[in-house]
C-alpha cells in the first residue's frame, strides 16, 4: 500500500455553534486524486480552508506525511507542501503570465533569501507555459487573460510552485464545455506526479478525472469509494442526489 | 466633574457633527471625501456672509447652508466622485485636490482679487460670527454651569442624528441608500437607481457638513484653512465606530468626546488631541472593522 | 535594438547626468533651493516605493521624514554657537536657557526633567545614526503589527496618519525639549572630515544630489530583485502569494521599513541644507503632498515620483516668484491633482512609457506591451 500524503483525523471547525466540518477523518495516499462531492454547504470549501489554514480549525489534526501542520500560517503550510487553487481565480494581475510562474518558482518564503536578482527556473517554466498553453501569452500582462485562461494560469502557479499536494477547488467554475476538457488534460497530466484534492460539481468533468470520492455532507463524511460505488450508494442518492442519481 | 462631562459631550457632539456626514458618504458609498472639512469651512461661511448681507442669524444660516453645500456636493459627486466609485484611495487624493480648490477659492475670493474687486467676508482673513443673545451665556443646570451654545449645539446635533437616522432607516430612499451599502451590484439589478441615489446621498452628506458649518462659525475663528483637521477627525470617528454604522458613529464621537475632555481637563488640549488619535490608532489596529461594524458579508 | 528596461536605465543615467551638470548654470541661491527638491524628490521615492509598489499607501510619511531631521537636528543645534551663549564650551541649547526654571543648573544633563535625552547628540554620527535607525524601527514595529493583523488598504492609511498627527501633537507639547510649534532652528552646519556643509555652496549641492543618485538607483535595483518582484506580486494579490508560501507582513514590513529609511535619509538632508527642523513636517499637508508629487509623477514608477517632486516644486517656486501668485498655483496644484487623478493615474511616467511603447513597436517583430492602469489603490479594503 502506498504511503499516505495528507492525513486527516478527526478536523472539526466551530463558527459560534455551527459545525460546519464536523470530525472528518480521510486518508489521500501518494499520487491520489480524489474528489471532494457534497451538496452547497457540505463543507468542502471549508475542509480546504482548513487544510490550506485560511480557517483555523477548533479540533482534530492534519498531517502531510509525518509532518503535522495543524493551524499553522498560510505561508508555513504551503511550504510544507500544501498548493492550492481558489474558486475565484486569482493570479498577480499586473505582472506578466512568465512574471507570476516566476514569483511562483521561488523557493525562498523569505525576503533576504531574494534580495538578488533573476529567478533561475527558465526551463521549468517554459514547461508549464506549454502545459497550460499560454507559451504564446507569456509576455502578457495577466489582467488581460480571458476567464479560462487566468483559471490555467492559477493551475500553472501551483504546478510551478511544485508543492506535494495540491487542492483545487472548482477548477472548470465559469469555463466552457471546450475549457472545461483542456483542463481535465491539465489535471489528467498531474496525476501521479502530485497527491491532487478536487472540489467539483462538474460530473462530466469528475468522470475524467476521478479515481477515488469522498462524499461530504453537513460536514460529515458520508461514503468513500470509487465512481461507480458512489453513484450507486444508496446513502448518497438519497442525502444529496435525491432519488434520481448523479447525472 | 459634570461640567467637564458636559464638555466633553458638547466635543462629542461637535465630533458628531462632522462625522455624521462622513458616515454617510464614506459608509454608503465608499468614499473618502477629503473636501468634507471644506463643506464645513463653506458652512461657516455662509453663515459670516449672511450675516453681512441680510443681517441674518445662525438659525436662518442652518438651512442656508445645508442648501449651499448640498448643491456643491452635488456638482462634486458629478464632476469628480462619480467616475472613481470602487477606487477608494482615488477618491481620497481626489478629493484632496478639491479641498485645495474650495480653499483657495475662498481665499481668493473666487479669484476676483486679482482683478482689484473684494467681497466682504472672504478673503484669507479670520472671520467672526456673533451669537444671537439667547445663546450666549451659561445656564445653571443640576448644580453645574452650562454653556449655552454649547447646549445649543449638542441638542441641533441630537436633531441632526435623530432626523439622519430615520431618513437612513425609515424611508425608501434611505432603504435604498442601506441597500446600496451591503451590495450596489444587487441593488442595481433590483432596479435602484444607484447613479442618482449616490448623487442625493452625496449630497445630503455634504449638507450635514454645511449645518456643521453654521454650528463651527458661533465659537470658532473662521478661515479658509479652518476643514483640515476637522475632516481628519471625522473620519477617525467612522472608522472606529465602524463604517456603515451610525449607531457606531454616534457612539465613537461620545467616546472620544469624553476622552478629550477628561484629558484635557486633566493635562492639556494638545495632549487630549493625542490620546484621542492613541486611542483611535489603538482601536483600528485590534478591531479594523471598527467598534460596530456591520455582520455578514 | 533597445530594450524596454535598457531605455529606462539610459533615462535614469540621463536625469543623473543632469543633476549633476546643474552647478554650472545655477547660482547658490538656486542652487539651495533645488537641493531641497533633490530632497523631495527623494520622498518621491519613498511614496512611490511603497505605494506603487507594495500598494501601502501611507499617508504618515511624514513622520519618517519628521523622525530623520529631528535626530541630526539635534546634533546640529549643538554644534551652532547659539548653544554656546553662557560662554561655556558645553552645548546647551538656546530655547532650553530661556525657558529654564530660575536656578536650574544649565547645563545639558538636568536643565530640564527630559533634557538629558539630548547628551548623546553632542556627537554629530549619533544623530545620523539616529535619524536612519529610528524611522527603521518606527516602521519596523508599526508594520509588524499592523500587517501581520493584515490591516489593509486605506486603514492602514488611517494609521498611519493618526500616527504621524499624534506624534506631531507630542512633539509640539515636549515643548522643553522640543522648542514646540519653533522647533530647532539656528542650527550648525554639518561635518565631514574637516568640512563644513555651508547650505549655500556646491559641494552641499552635490552632498544631496549624490545621495539622491544612489537612492534612485538602489530602489530601482531593490524593486528588481526577486523580493521586488514578490512585492508587486503580493500588492495584486496577497492571498495568492500568501498560499505560494511567502511570508507576506515580512515583505511588506521590510519595505516598508526602507521606505522609512529613504524618508528619514530625506529627513537629514534636508536639515542640512534648510537649517531647521519643525513640527510642519509632520503636518498632514505635508504627508499627503507628498502622495501629490508621486501621483503626479508616476505612483508605480521610481524616477517618476522622483521628478514629479522636483517638478512640481521648481515649477511651484518659480511661479511664487511673482507676488501674489502663489496662492493661485495652490488652486492650480489642486486641479492637477484631481485631473490627474481621473484622467492619467500612471502620471507623468506613464505618459513616457506610451511614448517610449510606441517607438518600440514601430520596429518590427515586437509585440505591443498592453498599456494598462496600474491602479494597486483600487483594491477593496479587506
Amino acid at each position: 500500500m502506498a504511503q499516505a500524503a495528507l492525513t486527516i483525523d478527526g478536523l472539526s471547525v466551530d463558527f459560534e455553534g455551527f459545525k460546519a466540518v464536523n470530525g472528518v477523518s480521510m486518508i489521500v495516499e501518494d499520487g491520489e486524486l480524489r474528489v471532494l462531492l457534497g451538496a452547497n454547504g457540505a463543507g468542502k470549501t471549508t475542509l480546504m480552508d482548513l487544510i490550506s489554514g485560511k480557517t483555523k480549525s477548533t479540533g482534530g489534526r492534519v498531517f502531510v506525511h509525518d509532518t503535522e501542520i495543524t493551524n499553522w500560517e498560510e505561508h508555513k503550510i504551503a511550504r510544507a507542501g500544501i498548493g492550492r487553487k481558489f474558486q475565484i481565480p486569482s493570479v498577480f494581475k499586473e505582472l506578466t503570465v512568465r512574471r507570476n510562474l516566476e514569483v511562483a518558482s521561488c523557493k525562498n518564503p523569505g525576503v533576504f533569501a531574494n534580495l538578488g536578482f533573476g529567478f533561475s527556473a527558465k526551463a521549468k517554466i517554459d514547461e508549464v507555459l506549454e502545459l497550460i498553453g499560454l507559451t504564446e501569452e507569456a509576455g502578457q500582462v495577466a489582467a488581460y487573460l480571458s476567464h479560462g485562461q487566468t483559471q490555467w494560469l492559477e493551475l500553472g502557479l501551483l504546478i510551478t510552485q511544485d508543492p506535494k499536494i495540491i487542492l483545487l477547488d472548482e477548477p472548470t467554475a465559469g469555463m466552457t464545455q471546450a475549457e472545461t476538457h483542456k483542463t481535465s488534460l491539465i489535471v489528467n497530466n498531474l496525476k501521479g506526479r502530485h497527491t491532487i484534492i478536487v472540489v467539483e460539481h462538474d460530473m462530466a468533468f469528475v468522470r475524467e478525472i476521478a479515481e477515488r470520492i469522498t462524499v461530504l455532507h453537513l460536514g460529515q463524511v458520508l461514503a468513500e469509494g470509487s465512481v461507480a460505488e458512489i453513484e450507486n450508494d444508496p446513502k448518497v442518492r438519497a442525502a444529496y442526489l435525491g432519488s434520481k442519481g448523479i447525472t | 466633574m459634570l461640567e467637564v462631562l458636559f464638555i466633553g459631550l458638547s466635543l462629542g457632539s461637535i465630533l458628531l457633527l462632522v462625522a455624521l456626514g462622513l458616515a454617510i458618504t464614506y459608509g454608503a458609498m465608499g468614499v473618502i471625501n477629503m473636501a468634507h472639512g471644506e463643506m464645513v469651512m463653506v458652512g461657516a461661511y455662509v453663515t459670516v456672509l449672511s450675516g453681512l448681507w441680510f443681517g441674518t442669524d445662525i438659525f436662518i444660516a442652518i438651512p442656508l447652508a445645508f442648501i449651499v453645500t448640498a448643491l456643491l456636493g452635488l456638482l462634486i459627486e458629478r464632476v469628480v466622485v462619480r467616475k472613481l466609485y470602487g477606487r477608494l484611495l482615488d477618491t481620497l487624493l481626489a478629493t484632496w485636490g478639491i479641498a485645495i480648490l474650495i480653499q483657495q477659492a475662498v481665499r481668493l475670493e473666487f479669484g476676483l482679487s486679482f482683478l482689484g474687486i473684494h467681497i466682504q467676508g472672504l478673503g484669507p482673513g479670520l472671520q467672526n460670527v456673533s451669537v444671537p443673545d439667547i445663546l450666549q451665556g451659561t445656564f445653571r443646570f443640576a448644580g453645574a454651569d452650562i454653556n449655552r451654545y454649547r447646549a445649543f449645539i449638542i441638542l441641533v446635533t441630537a436633531m441632526l442624528a435623530i432626523a439622519t437616522w430615520f431618513v437612513i432607516y425609515r424611508t425608501v430612499a434611505g432603504t435604498q441608500v442601506r441597500a446600496i451599502i451591503r451590495n450596489p451590484k444587487m441593488a442595481a439589478a433590483c432596479g435602484i437607481d444607484v447613479t442618482r441615489v449616490n448623487a442625493l446621498t452625496f449630497a445630503f452628506g455634504s449638507g450635514l457638513a454645511g449645518v456643521a458649518g453654521v454650528m463651527m462659525s458661533g465659537f470658532k475663528t473662521v478661515f479658509p484653512d479652518m476643514g483640515t483637521s476637522m475632516v481628519v477627525d471625522g473620519f477617525l470617528v467612522v472608522v472606529m465606530g465602524g463604517v456603515g454604522s451610525l449607531l457606531g458613529s454616534v457612539l465613537s464621537a461620545g467616546i472620544l468626546g469624553e476622552i478629550n475632555g477628561l484629558v484635557a481637563a486633566a493635562t492639556n488640549d494638545i495632549l487630549a488631541r493625542a490620546v484621542v488619535f492613541g486611542v483611535v490608532i489603538a482601536i483600528i489596529v485590534l478591531k479594523p472593522k471598527g467598534l460596530f461594524a456591520l455582520k455578514g458579508r | 535594438m533597445m530594450s524596454k528596461r535598457r531605455i529606462d536605465w539610459a533615462i535614469y543615467a540621463a536625469f543623473i547626468v543632469l543633476i549633476m551638470l546643474v552647478p554650472l548654470i545655477m547660482d547658490s541661491f538656486w542652487l539651495n533651493r533645488l537641493a531641497k527638491y533633490l530632497v523631495f524628490g527623494m520622498l518621491g521615492i519613498a511614496v512611490a516605493l511603497s505605494w506603487g509598489y507594495a500598494g501601502i499607501l501611507n499617508l504618515g510619511q511624514g513622520l519618517f521624514f519628521g523622525a530623520g531631521a529631528y535626530m541630526l537636528a539635534m546634533s546640529l543645534k549643538l554644534a551652532s554657537s547659539t548653544s554656546l551663549q553662557q560662554g561655556s564650551d558645553k552645548p546647551v541649547p538656546d530655547f532650553m536657557l530661556w525657558n529654564a526654571e530660575p536656578g536650574a543648573k544649565t547645563e545639558l544633563c538636568c536643565i530640564n526633567k527630559a533634557s538629558f535625552l539630548w547628551l548623546p547628540f553632542q556627537s554629530q554620527w549619533f544623530g545620523v545614526a539616529m535619524g536612519l535607525i529610528l524611522p527603521v524601527a518606527i516602521a519596523f514595529v508599526l508594520g509588524s503589527i499592523v500587517f501581520r493583523k493584515r490591516i489593509a488598504g486605506v486603514f492602514v492609511s488611517i494609521i498611519t496618519l493618526a500616527l504621524v498627527l499624534l506624534v506631531r501633537l507630542v512633539m509640539i507639547d515636549a515643548q522643553p525639549v522640543t522648542n514646540g510649534f519653533n522647533g530647532l532652528t539656528d542650527l550648525g552646519w554639518f561635518k565631514l572630515g574637516g568640512f563644513e556643509f555651508d547650505p549655500y555652496v556646491v559641494p552641499t549641492y552635490y552632498l544631496i544630489a549624490v545621495s539622491l543618485s544612489v537612492v534612485l538607483i538602489a530602489a530601482r535595483l531593490l524593486v528588481e530583485t526577486r523580493a521586488g518582484v514578490i512585492l508587486q506580486a503580493i500588492r495584486d494579490d496577497q492571498n495568492r502569494a500568501r498560499y505560494l508560501g511567502f511570508d507576506v507582513p515580512a515583505y511588506q514590513t521590510f519595505f516598508f521599513a526602507v521606505s522609512a529609511l529613504i524618508a528619514g535619509f530625506a529627513g537629514m538632508l534636508y536639515v542640512i541644507v534648510s537649517e531647521f527642523a519643525s513640527p510642519t513636517f509632520m503636518d498632514l499637508s505635508f504627508s499627503i503632498t507628498m502622495v501629490v508629487w508621486a501621483a503626479v509623477g508616476g505612483r508605480a514608477s521610481i524616477l517618476g515620483a522622483c521628478i514629479g517632486a522636483i517638478l512640481i516644486n521648481m515649477i511651484s517656486a518659480t511661479v511664487s516668484e511673482t507676488e501674489g501668485f502663489a496662492e493661485a498655483w495652490k488652486a492650480i496644484i489642486g486641479l492637477i491633482f484631481v485631473l490627474v487623478v481621473l484622467y492619467m493615474p500612471r502620471g507623468i511616467a506613464g505618459l513616457a512609457h506610451d511614448l517610449i511603447d510606441r517607438f518600440i513597436t514601430r520596429r518590427p517583430s515586437t509585440p505591443a506591451p498592453a498599456v494598462r492602469v496600474n491602479d494597486p489603490s483600487s483594491q477593496p479594503a479587506e
